[in-house]
């Protein structure tokens, strides 16, 4: 099971879905598509841990973190 | 007479007192344990930290990040705002930076989101920022 991470008021959702479903997985790719384009970075870890940037959707990934754009405080 | 009187108080004192404490322990449960958003930022923020940084943050309450690009170090304290500072060789502070997500979101998202950003894309971050002048508290 993957999950989508969106960061909000409520601490954050996740949407969980299956991705060796094909209509899941197009769902899935149309968050990202409609999170991106309004903004949030999205984010995977690799296998150490370590944060990376994605600029496109990958159906692979099984956590993608969204944060909202940022701005100076 | 008065005896009786004295038990009916003591007992009315007994009863007010037994009543402040179970809603005094009920507050520190609603405040520490019953804030979903802030527990499930924390949560998620403790998820993405490595190792180094979450024992950091358990002992301190702040964890340090280096930037991706200029290898600098970057401690981000406990907060929502004017929490990043960036530190030298002898974890002293020197510039505090301040970016923050445009939505309103718990400390541990905000953290997380700051972490990520210095991490993967410093630039970028610190063009957004807003710069603040840093305090020696840290060292």
């Amino acid at each position: 099971m993957a999950t989508q991470i969106v960061m909000d008021h409520n601490g954050d959702t996740r949407h969980n879905f299956d991705a060796n479903d094909a209509k899941a997985l197009l769902k899935a790719e149309r968050r990202f598509m409609a999170l991106t384009g309004a903004g949030f970075t999205a984010a995977t870890r690799t296998a150490d841990g370590d944060p990376v940037v994605t600029r496109t959707f990958d159906p692979t990934a099984e956590e993608t973190l969204f944060f909202p754009r940022l701005v100076g405080g | 007479m008065a005896e009786q009187l004295l038990h009916i108080v003591a007992n009315r004192l007994r009863r007010f007192r037994t009543g402040l404490v179970r809603r005094a322990r009920a507050f520190h449960d609603w405040f520490w344990h019953g804030n979903d958003s802030e527990g499930r930022g924390l949560k998620l923020l403790r998820e993405w930290l490595s190792p180094q940084q979450l024992a950091q943050y358990d002992a301190n309450k702040y964890f340090d990040v280096t930037g991706c690009e200029s290898r600098k170090r970057y401690r981000i304290c406990h907060g929502t705002s004017m929490n990043i500072h960036e530190i030298d060789g002898a974890g002293r502070p020197r510039t505090g930076w301040c970016f923050v997500p445009n939505s309103n979101l718990v400390a541990g998202d905000v953290m997380l989101a700051q972490k990520i950003a210095l991490e993967t894309d410093e630039c970028g971050a610190l063009a957004v920022a807003k710069q603040f002048e840093s305090t020696d508290r840290l060292s």
